[in-house]
């Protein structure tokens, strides 16, 4: 029976080094509207990095949001996607609607410095089991699919780097919870 | 074993792996002749360039509120005051209530839901200087008088000036006091002769208002930039 209900997060960072189109242009567009943006935040042009500018203004922690705003319309490209964690088949399947913004680094006067993060969330998945590295998982709430035995469609996906559980719901299933307490079975990766 | 690695070793991998690619990574294909159907894809293999979520003219949202159109006309000058094309106006203003988006800093968004980027926006001038909005009449919050935040910037993104717009007072609390349907708070707690931004540019940053408290309000106004 399933270990419970999960969201993972996948924090994908994109810097200089990205080499994919995509990322290039959410790149590319992301440090113009830092770059725009910015200014509000740095009328008298003193400071060059975001940090800096922060410290200065802590209402400068807004730009997150503002600059997110460059972002949105390649996110929504994704068609609802976690990007990058893909099924064994190498195919995207894990769906997501919530994301945060992130500018980890940048400075005004020089694009190559941009480095920001988007954490994607994932709807609820059903994790079943863990085989090795990988997570064996079902799109959606399936617990009750499966305590009334049915077959349902399920997805391998291999644990990696920037690539966490967010949110846990362990099963409510009582037996399955004994099933865990007997086998020894450990919730944890 | 790598498919790529095994490739490379076998001294082919630029030559076979688009072939490979091709055949392999969808059974939704459909074959006939020489040609097969592209394949539906979820994930967006091709990315395309997108403009950025401000740049939009109806800045309201889902927020309710008296209708209003902004019509700012940006100048130069620099220029004998001629009226200055291709320039990026950014305009943004609280709603009904006196709350402005994009205050959450790294809090979580919803990638089809624009809530969070309410009655902000952009817009480049044409060729008569002219960047127009739809938008609602804001309302007010404490210690300040109803305005509109402005950024210019040059066609670079350069900024040129930030300022804010400034709205009659009879109008305001005209809009205040009786679309009640809207703005619940009464009249502003602050004028312009008394607003700590205004108080000593107001000629320059008041806005004319043509309309009604019923149909809502046109707004225009002329910003100077040296650019």
């Amino acid at each position: 029976m399933a270990k419970g209900l999960i969201r993972l997060c996948y924090s994908k960072v994109i810097d200089a080094s990205a080499s994919g189109v995509w990322e290039k242009y959410v790149l590319d567009d992301t440090y113009r509207e830092f770059f725009m943006q910015a200014q509000y935040y740095n009328q008298q042009q003193k400071f060059t990095t975001f940090r800096e500018i922060l410290e200065h203004d802590p209402k400068a922690d807004r730009l997150h949001a503002l600059v997110s705003t460059a972002a949105i319309g390649y996110l929504r490209q994704l068609n609802e996607r976690i990007p990058d964690i893909t099924n064994v088949s190498g195919k995207v399947f894990i769906p997501f609607r919530n994301f945060k913004f992130e500018i980890l680094h940048s400075h005004v006067k020089d694009k190559y410095q941009h480095k920001i993060a988007i954490h994607f969330y994932s709807e609820v998945l059903t994790w079943i089991d863990t085989v090795q590295n990988m997570f064996l998982l079902a799109v959606g709430d399936k617990r009750e699919a499966l305590r009334n035995g049915q077959m349902i469609d399920t997805e391998m996906v291999a644990w990696r780097p920037n690539l966490s559980i967010s949110s846990f719901q362990p099963a409510t299933d009582v037996q399955a919870i004994e099933a865990q307490v007997q086998e020894g079975s450990d919730l944890k990766l | 074993m790598e498919r790529k690695q095994f490739l490379k070793r076998l001294g082919m991998g630029s030559l076979i792996l688009p072939l490979l690619q091709a055949c392999s990574s969808d059974d939704d294909d459909v074959t006939s002749g020489a040609c097969s159907t592209t394949p539906t894809e979820t994930a967006g293999p091709f990315p395309t360039k997108d403009p950025d979520s401000l740049e939009m003219v109806d800045i309201r949202s889902e927020r309710t509120g008296l209708p209003l159109t902004v019509k700012i006309t940006i100048q130069n000058k620099n220029n004998s005051c001629a009226v200055l094309a291709d320039a990026i106006v950014d305009i943004w203003h609280c709603d009904k209530d006196g709350y402005y988006s994009e205050y959450g800093g790294t809090s979580m968004q919803t990638v089809n839901y624009t809530s969070v980027h309410f009655l902000r926006g952009r817009q480049v001038t044409d060729s008569n200087g002219l960047a127009g909005f739809t938008s609602i009449f804001p309302g007010w919050y404490a210690s300040r008088a109803p305005h509109i935040h402005v950024h210019v910037y040059n066609a670079s993104g350069v900024s040129l000036l930030v300022t804010q717009i400034a709205f009659p007072s009879e109008i305001t609390d005209a809009v205040y006091t009786t679309a009640t349907q809207y703005y619940t708070k009464g009249k502003q707690d602050t004028y312009n002769s008394s607003d700590n931004i205004f108080a000593d540019s107001v000629d320059s940053e008041l806005a004319t208002l043509t309309g009604n408290t019923t149909d809502g309000y046109v707004l225009t106004h002329t910003i100077v930039v040296n650019a």
